[in-house]
């Protein structure tokens, strides 16, 4: 297969939410467990039997969330309550969300009540992340969450299954990071929407299946390598939680390209396996601990700052583009103080706010196309 | 309508808060730390090891009380945090950059302590502030608790509370002292006791003092907690309350209804709420806000006391829990209905109360509403829709 055809089929997954788990369920006749954005060791709920289906918003109106959910609740969290007062998740056995901001901690309790699932359960993560009560809390959490992944699935996670996750986990993330090398190269070769695509795919459908599509792709790929280099595109790094919507993706791609990010959705999702060596739940842990840093998980000493100057350095690009969703509270406590260490290295950036489903491009249109306008006098 | 008979206590009051910003400036002289906290934290620990605890929040509430909020909070704006954030975090940022500070200026901390019991703004404020103003940060986390996992999340608040008092020695050099600490809860239990005793009294028909009162009497309870002089203050209030029983001195004139308010006052409206409600004969008698310091602490077990009073508190709750918390307090004060207030400022406790609004209202047959606003920034206070819905509710109320 050519690698245009097979990257539809990550776009297929991506604009038929619900297809992938629906055949999954008629194939292994198993259970489905959602899980909100970010962190949820989805190993564990791989390993206990089910299938992981990250829940990232759809495109539909969703009216039906306002006599929940106030206008002024971010528009992911509003998106993702959205869908599934439409029936849009009716294929879900369970919903796992994770308290990464006061959000997802009230979400967790107006789903309970309007829409309860058979199977619904919190993810507590440490808020600070430097201290040895965090590791020990961490630890605790994730053995709570397996022992409630067991009552539900009604057996055991064996060690061995639980190895046998994260290494098909460890596996995709990689296959995925190569992808990222490939384009990070010679950008010409996939476009950063098809590349985005990719990861917000394999959140929707089983890894195996994901991964098998993936190889073919990296394979087709390979072959093209010498036709499109693309390497004078201008190069920026994009920060936020979520690339939303889609079509920005597009513009991006018509001005220049995007050589790292520390989104959701994009290469955080993949940057960090999980250690094979170690006792399992052990090493989710530390791989928690060790993620790229985000708004509601990091060192009180805001590290993403120094990450996104050293990202800029090490991938040589020429700026930053901040793409915040509107009424996100913790990116927008740290924005000043990225602004500040950007300007600081000399490193320009903008800032586009963002909102998830039915928001209007063109205003994102100027000010992207205006940013790379003047990324290219540099 | 008639002007309110002022409380003598005022005047005490008045002279108890003004002590308390000096001893800011005090502290400084004397070489004593000055630590930011947050409202809902276990400040007995710092009473104990005599660092001086200074509540951002209560300047965000002041700065709030005197009109002023949108004229910090666009200080911040202009460094980039929005409007959306927290109406006291963009006070408290903005006073930072401020040239003017026309309620006085924010103390500059030492060292700064957050526990996140009440929100995620909190920390994210009080981290940028580190940054700032250059102080070491120590934040006490608290994850959501209920019955399930109760054990797995004490035993974390505790393990961090050691960390904490670690952190403390370090930073002060000074080894703690457990016997000072029994000494300070107890001072704190004996302020709670009488705080929620004075409480108590708006459950009297009519009442002698209610939520709007209770907003102006409460800095003590905040600030003053584990020291005398919250003991003294809120005897000398629970003595003159006493008196005014015996006077027949009430709220307001001619109390009809009783009503229960969720959670903060609109801080630049609060008169104007009062009003509006003396106005039909309402009292708004019973809060979970200025219900939160109503600890009880064993000084017995310290640490495992401070952490089982402060987890519980009723934001750090699960979503059947708080609608339990608060149709026990709708019951104890015999309420005739309930006004929500969705506030722009708070997430945690706005989102969620379309829904507790509909399960208060099957539970209790009470009459209920629902009103969006800020609790500092007028910019987002639309008086017309307010009055309207506060309107169409006291009907609701005329006609059960």
């Amino acid at each position: 297969m050519t690698a245009n055809a097979l990257v539809k089929q990550f776009y297929d997954v991506v604009n038929n939410p619900g297809n992938a788990p629906r055949e999954w369920q008629k194939q292994q006749g198993g259970r489905v467990i959602g899980w909100l954005k970010t962190d949820v060791p989805e190993e564990l709920i791989h390993a206990a039997g089910f299938l992981p289906y990250g829940i990232v918003g759809g495109k539909t109106k969703f009216s039906r969330v306002d006599a929940h959910l106030q206008s002024w609740a971010c528009s992911l969290m509003r998106s993702c309550l959205g869908i599934a007062l439409n029936d849009e998740l009716n294929f879900l056995d369970g919903l796992i969300i994770p308290h990464t901001c006061d959000t997802t901690r009230m979400v967790s309790g107006i789903w309970r009540q309007i829409h309860l699932l058979p199977y619904m359960e919190n993810f507590f993560l440490p808020r600070q992340v430097d201290r040895a009560s965090s590791k020990m809390f961490m630890l605790a959490e994730l053995m709570r969450l397996k022992e409630s992944l067991e009552v539900y699935s009604g057996s055991a996670i064996t060690e061995e299954n639980l190895r046998n996750s994260i290494a098909l986990y460890n596996e995709n993330r990689g296959l995925m990071r190569l992808l990222f090398a490939m384009h990070e190269k010679t950008p010409g070769l996939i476009s950063c929407r098809d590349l985005y695509t990719v990861v917000r795919a394999s959140m929707m459908m089983p890894k195996e299946t994901h991964s098998h599509l993936l190889e073919q792709l990296l394979q087709a790929l390979r072959i093209q390598n010498n036709v499109y280099q693309g390497r004078d595109k201008v190069r920026v790094i994009i920060s936020g939680p979520v690339w939303e919507p889609p079509e920005l993706m597009d513009i991006i791609d018509s001005k220049g390209t995007v050589v790292g990010d520390d989104l959701l959705t994009g290469f955080r999702y993949i940057a960090s396996d999980v250690n094979t060596e170690e006792e399992p739940l052990a090493a989710l842990a530390e791989r928690q601990l060790n993620r790229i840093p985000f708004a509601c998980f990091d060192s009180t000493q805001n590290p993403r700052r120094q990450f996104l100057v050293n990202l800029v350095r090490q991938k040589q690009a020429k700026g930053v583009i901040f793409l915040h969703l509107k009424f996100c509270e913790p990116e927008n406590y740290d924005y000043y103080d990225h602004k500040l260490a950007l300007e600081k290295a000399g490193i320009p950036s903008t800032r586009i706010e963002t909102e998830v489903g039915g928001v209007s491009v063109e205003q994102m249109r100027t000010r992207i196309e205006a940013f790379f306008e003047m990324l290219g006098g540099i | 309508m008639a002007p309110k008979q002022e409380f003598k206590t005022t005047a005490m009051f008045k002279q108890l808060m003004s002590q308390y910003y000096a001893q800011g400036v005090e502290a400084r002289r004397k070489n004593i730390p000055v630590a930011w906290v947050t409202a809902v934290f276990p400040v007995e620990i710092l009473y104990a090891a005599e660092v001086f605890p200074y509540y951002p929040e209560n300047f965000g509430a002041l700065a709030a009380a005197r009109k002023i909020a949108h004229d910090l909070s666009e200080l911040a704006e202009a460094k980039g945090y929005f409007y959306d954030l927290c109406g006291y975090a963009r006070c408290g940022i903005g006073d930072a950059y401020a040239q003017e500070h026309p309620v006085g200026e924010i103390e500059r901390p030492d060292i700064i302590f957050c526990c996140n019991t009440q929100c995620g703004s909190l920390p994210k404020w009080f981290e940028a502030a580190s940054r700032f103003y250059n102080a070491p940060y120590f934040l006490l986390d608290a994850p959501l608790i209920e019955d399930a996992w109760e054990e797995q999340v004490k035993k974390y608040f505790i393990k961090q509370l050691e960390e904490m008092i670690d952190f403390l020695e370090q930073s002060t050099g000074k080894a703690f002292d457990y016997n000072r600490l029994v000494r300070v809860l107890d001072l704190s239990n004996e302020a709670c006791r009488l705080w929620n005793e004075i409480l108590d009294t708006a459950a009297l028909k009519p009442a002698p003092f209610g939520f709007f009162d209770a907003c102006f009497h409460m800095a003590p309870i905040v600030t003053w907690r584990g020291t005398e002089e919250a003991v003294t203050y809120y005897r000398a209030l629970k003595e003159e309350l006493d008196e005014r029983i015996k006077k027949g001195i009430y709220a307001i004139p001619n109390e009809r209804y009783k009503i229960y308010w969720d959670h903060i006052p609109v801080w630049p409206r609060l008169r104007w709420f009062a009003d509006l409600f003396a106005e039909h004969g309402a009292l708004v008698v019973v809060s979970q806000y200025t219900h939160s310091w109503a600890y009880n602490f064993d000084p017995s077990n310290p640490l495992e006391s401070l952490a089982d009073n402060y987890l519980k508190s009723f934001v750090n709750r699960s979503f059947d829990k708080r609608i339990d918390l608060k149709i026990n307090f709708m019951k104890k004060y015999n309420v005739d209905g309930f006004v929500l207030f969705s506030n722009r400022s708070c997430k945690p406790n706005a989102f969620g109360l379309y829904d507790k609004s509909n399960v208060i209202k099957n539970v209790t047959g009470l009459p209920g509403v629902v009103f969006e606003a800020d609790m500092s920034d007028l910019r987002f206070f639309s008086e017309e829709q307010v009055r309207s819905k506060i309107e169409v509710f006291v009907e609701q109320l005329k006609e059960r």
